[in-house]
């Protein structure tokens, strides 16, 4: 069976073979979104953004999410930055939740699922996922396959730049869309931004020398850069 | 340094004419696939990178004519450099590793089960296809 819901602005689809999809897992997304949403006012994060709340005062959850972008800030050499939009934390908190949702899941004995939350996807078990088309929003750009896999892309598309480099303001020049691929979707969601915000030059070097991690880079002039382990189909 | 490397990897892939001689009648094909690894060398201020190759020769006699062809099937960076600024170098080190293809439009295929895509593209596109997929399965 499948379940749709509309959580923390976007459509997140949970799809189990065989089997039932539990409710704890949408009530773990609206608890998720009570304690980090920046649009609501009493929310956890909200109270730490306004310094109200200490972070060391703030949940486990909230700490381990602040402390694991700051790693993340570090990996990226700065392309994935929450401080500089911010102090906001929500390009991490997605991926993270939907790992998070996994362990739900696999207690409720789900032997195959998939989440996609608003395009980028986590599942268990074997999966065929097709990648939008940065230029046709109604086609297929790649299909990737694969087990136990995190599938997150970043890109302008046709709503217009939203990614930028936290260094200079500006919007990254030369590039499409940046899919990574690996074990876990909030670091592959966090990779992918910040590979995007590098740009045209500098994204498919650094993909290159991602480890456990793997990367399809789209470049403006139509080439399209995989890593030699892209699960392409 | 890299510039020795990149001449190594295009002369490698030259077709080797290696003898040749009377008329001939036999044809024998044989294929040898073997992976060589180059020195390690000091690149600049970066630091050391070692390239290793895997070649497929493939040597065709006809009689006592012999010709021998070598392709580069795989190239690998086993040792590189561990630098903090390292960008630049990665960049240009990095980029003949990566898979090059020309973006197409894949025909909508059957198979597919989920939809990716960027997190501020159409939700409304990406759920309805999401959803007509799921919903074809049951057909």
């Amino acid at each position: 069976m499948h379940r749709v819901e509309h959580i923390m602005g976007m459509p997140i689809v949970v799809a189990a073979r065989g089997g039932d999809v539990p409710d704890e897992v949408f009530d773990w997304f609206r608890h998720v979104d009570e304690m980090f949403s920046t649009f609501k006012e009493e929310s956890e994060v909200s109270r730490v953004r306004r310094g109200e709340l200490a972070l060391e005062d703030a949940s486990l959850k909230v700490q381990h999410v602040f402390a694991r972008c700051e790693e993340l800030r570090t990996e990226t050499h700065g392309f994935f930055d929450v401080e500089a939009v911010g102090f906001d934390p929500s390009g991490f908190v997605k991926g993270w939740s939907v790992d998070e949702a996994t362990a739900i899941l696999d207690r409720a004995g789900v032997e195959e699922y998939a989440i996609n939350a608003g395009g980028d996807i986590r599942v268990r078990g074997h999966w065929t996922i097709g990648i939008q088309h940065p230029r046709d929003a109604n086609a297929i750009a790649k299909v990737v396959e694969g087990s136990d896999l995190a599938v997150a892309t970043s890109g302008a598309y046709e709503r217009g730049e939203h990614v930028r480099d936290p260094h200079t303001g500006a919007a990254p020049d030369g590039i499409l869309s940046v899919t990574v691929t690996g074990p876990d979707l909030g670091t592959a969601d966090a990779y992918a931004t910040a590979a995007f915000a590098m740009g045209a030059r500098r994204a498919p070097g650094w993909t290159a020398r991602l480890r456990g991690y793997e990367a399809m880079t789209i470049l403006a002039d139509g080439r399209v850069l995989s890593t030699p382990g892209f699960p392409s189909a | 340094m890299h510039r020795k490397v990149l001449a190594a990897v295009g002369a490698i892939a030259v077709a080797l004419p290696v003898a040749n001689a009377a008329a001939a009648v036999k044809k024998k094909v044989a294929t040898v696939t073997k992976t060589v690894t180059g020195p390690q060398m000091i690149a600049d201020r970066w630091g050391y990178v070692e390239v290793a190759l895997t070649v497929k020769k493939t040597t065709t006699t006809v009689g006592t004519h012999k010709t021998v062809k070598r392709k580069i099937t795989n190239v690998t960076v086993p040792v590189y450099p561990n630098h903090t600024d390292r960008s630049v170098f990665i960049n240009q080190q990095a980029i003949p590793l990566l898979t090059h293809e020309v973006l197409t439009t894949t025909q909508f295929n059957p198979n597919i089960e989920l939809v990716g895509g960027a997190t501020a593209t159409s939700y409304a596109f990406q759920e309805s296809l999401q959803k007509a997929i799921l919903l074809a399965k049951k057909i």
